[in-house]
């Protein structure tokens, strides 16, 4: 019997199972591509459930992957690939969500951005101080039992603006100068490494989004891009793009807007920014296109949109020469595809799944990370109740 | 020592053994509906309620009066839910357990039934999401809480009356939910698990914790008045891995199947999905509660045996103090079996801490009941179960069935047992 009658028999025969079968395997990614590790050493060693959910990743520059949960309470992980396994690095005092606010140094520091909450109303808001930038400059020692039931040892270097969280992080390396934008009110700050001075520069976003009377969100880009030539670019009020000139210190609202269909601008943001190594952004939106730009004429190409879903929730360039992406909005099932530059051509690589039964499976139906590691290791974070870091190993 | 396992297998599959007589009553006009899992409560008022699924199209409410003796269909779950006119995934099952409220309501959640491998999951044409939802026997009529659950089905549920709440866990996603009836709340409380493994019952003590299985064989606690979800450390006993292959590619062996509260000894009765092995759950012994093996409920001759059924739903705890066990005579999950058996009725008696097999479970005519998934008991003692019944075939003409299961056209029926009296 030829492989797919023998499928087709099985599943004929078991129509009503609400369980896996083999023809699921079709749907999810190619399982000598994906692997995933626990957050810690289960059961007791790990960073527990309801404090897991991964929404930052980075890489430093020896290779580190370093990590950052959401949750009840915010954590800080490593992996390094040389060993293989996550080791907790303790909890964060006072942060419950690190959104997209994870940087680290040419030194070595891992800067982090926290908050309350993102995307949520602005719920909680009303009392919170403010969040912290916070820096973890210790040296992963391996792993130590229990230390995910332990404070993370960080230095606090202030808040960023009074009651607001931190809502996405950029660094410029070279400059040594953090680009961040806050939430719920959309505020467009530095951080100055060497003079340890936060500075803000103006907002990205004065009105709601145009809706019902109990939306209360503003059009808050979730990432920014860093350009060769020191300008920061990311998105604002009613799709426009902005960007951040740091020789005058101006934040400017340019007159272009991110790509999605005329008449959806004032609900779709930039999602996700990668660099080509090549001098173009690339970049992914909330309604689910891919574009690139060039940041110096600053001209926009929308390159389609690869997912009949929404949100494009990270990119990253692999050493094959072809761009990775995660989409999905919270409420859909994340997919994971590739775009090669050179011929434009798109490949949909599936639903992030590992299935190692009899010893461990678990799909991943909301990704909010994912960094591409020294060795082409793609790292996906899994932001759920219960969630996992995903390692996928491109072609 | 294996080939002597194995030729017991064989036998207790194969050979003629001794039956208990079943009393049923079918759902007339209901002949096509073809699955009913857990969905099965026997009220106080005598009235016995059951969730017909039907893959592809609407699935239906039913009791059956057992005072008046006629079985009602008290709707349309599509209909009830408002959306016979969105051409979307229909409201096709009630999978999970029914409750009654102090007010005496019986309160539920609603299923989809097809997922075409999450393909529409989350589309515009993909089933639009569960409805929380109470039926009035008084006023004979359902009340619709609205859709509390996007996307997503019921999978598994239990209703508790102390803090008036709808409990479920979502599929596919795996999610914790629950509605508070009292202030209309539909609250999602995360992952628990993955999808094919989300445990197929939710047990509640009798101070409204509620309780269920997950990961290898842990077990997680809500408490209500924390409204936090912790992770207990006991372990439910499960059949190492590695013996099924075929089947835990389609079915999770990691968790309960199905678990009852005994008020007397303050515990759990429980039954393993892999092996069905029955255990106790103490849930204040110590910080995380005590788990122990009693044994396993099994049709005897399958203990050690590779291809020994996956356990059933049906499992309820008599007015004598005896667990009841609707067991499958072979792999059994409606038209997804492979091949028809005679399903067997097993007892354990909580006092004497025996097991018994009453027989092959028969009808009055001999038909086979092919096999059960759920299973509860009336106020009167009776021994009620939902499952498939051999239905005889006639040349020429086309059988009233709900599907087949191999060569053996089956329905769906209400099955009747009385324990004798002590």
């Amino acid at each position: 019997m030829r492989p797919h009658l023998f499928l087709l028999a099985i599943t004929a025969a078991a129509p009503l199972l609400a369980q896996r079968t083999p023809d699921y395997d079709f749907s999810v990614v190619r399982q000598t591509r994906i692997d995933l590790r626990d957050l810690g050493y289960p059961p007791l060693d790990t960073i527990p459930s309801d404090e897991s959910a991964i929404r930052a990743l980075a890489v430093s520059p020896e290779g580190l992957i370093y990590g950052a949960t959401s949750g009840k309470r915010s954590h800080l992980f490593v992996l390094d690939p040389q060993h293989g396994y996550v080791e907790p690095l303790g909890w964060l005092r006072d942060v419950t969500t690190v959104h997209r606010s994870l940087v680290v140094s040419r030194a070595g520091d891992v800067y982090i951005g926290g908050s309350i909450g993102v995307d949520n109303n602005g719920e909680g808001y009303a009392t919170y101080p403010g969040g912290h930038l916070l820096k973890y400059s210790s040296k992963p020692q391996g792993p130590r039992p229990d230390q995910a039931k332990f404070e993370c040892p960080v230095n606090d270097l202030g808040i960023a603006a009074q009651g607001d969280g931190i809502y996405a992080l950029a660094i410029d390396p070279e400059r040594e100068v953090l680009y961040g934008l806050t939430y719920p009110t959309g505020q467009f700050f530095s951080y100055d490494i060497q003079k340890a001075a936060f500075r803000t520069h103006g907002r990205v976003a004065e009105h709601h989004i145009p809706g019902e009377k109990f939306e209360k969100d503003r059009l808050i880009g979730r990432a920014l891009f860093v350009a060769g030539n020191g300008n920061v670019i990311t998105s604002g009020e009613d799709g426009h793009f902005f960007a951040f000139d740091p020789g005058h210190a101006t934040l400017r609202k340019l007159p272009i807007t991110v790509p999605t269909v005329p008449g959806r601008e004032p609900y779709n943001r930039v999602d996700a920014w990668t660099s080509s190594g090549d001098g173009f952004a690339y970049g992914g939106t909330s309604d689910g296109y891919l574009f690139r730009m060039n940041p110096d004429s600053l001209m926009v190409e929308n390159l389609g949109k690869p997912l009949n879903q929404y949100r494009i929730r990270g990119l990253a360039f692999a050493p094959n020469g072809k761009l990775y992406g995660v989409g999905g909005d919270d409420d859909e099932m994340a997919r994971l595809f590739s775009y090669d530059t050179a011929r434009g051509v798109y490949q949909m690589l599936g639903m992030i799944d590992v299935n190692h039964r009899p010893y461990y499976s678990w799909q991943a139906y909301v990704i909010d990370a994912l960094v591409i590691g020294q060795d082409g290791t793609l790292y996906l974070g899994q932001s759920e109740r219960k969630s996992k870091l995903y390692l996928y190993y491109p072609e | 020592m294996l080939p002597i396992l194995f030729a017991g297998a064989l036998l207790a599959a194969t050979a003629p053994s001794h039956s208990v007589q079943i009393d049923h009553r079918v759902f007339p006009g209901l002949a096509a509906m073809d699955g009913n899992w857990a969905a099965l409560f026997a009220a106080s008022d005598g009235k016995v309620y059951a969730g017909l699924a039907y893959h592809g199209g609407d699935g239906h409410l039913v009791y059956y009066d057992s005072k008046r003796d006629e079985v009602h269909d008290a709707g349309n779950l599509t209909q009830l839910c408002g959306e016979s006119n969105l051409r979307r995934g229909p409201q096709s099952k009630i999978h999970a357990k029914f409750g009654e409220g102090k007010d005496h309501r019986i309160y539920f959640g609603t299923h989809g039934g097809n997922w075409w491998n999450y393909a529409r999951f989350a589309t515009k044409e993909g089933y639009p999401g569960a409805h929380w939802m109470a039926f009035d026997p008084a006023a004979n009529r359902v009340e619709d809480f609205g859709l509390g659950v996007p996307k997503e089905g019921i999978n598994t549920g239990a209703y508790d009356s102390l803090f008036d709440r709808i409990y479920g866990l979502t599929h596919p996603r795996g999610h914790f939910v629950y509605y508070d009836v009292r202030t209309r709340r539909a609250v999602d409380k995360g992952r628990i698990n993955n999808f094919e493994s989300i445990c197929r019952t939710l047990g509640i003590d009798d101070e409204g914790n509620v309780y269920g299985s997950f990961g290898d064989g842990q077990v997680f606690k809500y408490d209500p008045r924390t409204d936090a979800i912790r992770e207990l450390s006991v372990r439910v006993p499960i059949r190492p891995k590695g013996i099924s292959f075929g089947r835990d590619y389609s079915k999770s062996e990691t968790a309960w199947r199905t678990v009852v509260w005994e008020k007397q000894t303050h515990r759990f009765y429980g039954i393993d999905e892999s092996a069905t092995i029955l255990f106790s759950f103490d849930p204040k012994a110590g910080e995380d509660g005590e788990i122990r093996e009693l044994g396993q409920l099994c049709i005897p001759g399958f203990e050690k045996a590779r291809k020994i059924p996956y356990a059933t739903l049906s499992l309820t705890l008599g007015h004598d103090r005896k667990l009841y066990y609707g067991a499958a005579g072979r792999e059994f999950d409606y038209g997804g079996s492979e091949a028809a058996a005679a399903a067997h009725l097993i007892t354990y008696d909580l006092a004497a801490g025996k097991i018994e097999d009453l027989g092959e479970m028969l009808l009055a005519d001999g038909s086979r009941v092919l096999g059960t998934n759920a299973a509860d008991t009336g106020p009167d003692g009776t021994i009620y179960l939902v499952g498939a019944i051999e239905v005889p075939t006639k040349p020429g003409v086309q059988p009233e069935a709900g599907g087949k299961i191999g060569d053996v056209y089956y329905r769906l029926a209400l099955l009747m047992y009385h324990p004798k009296p002590r």
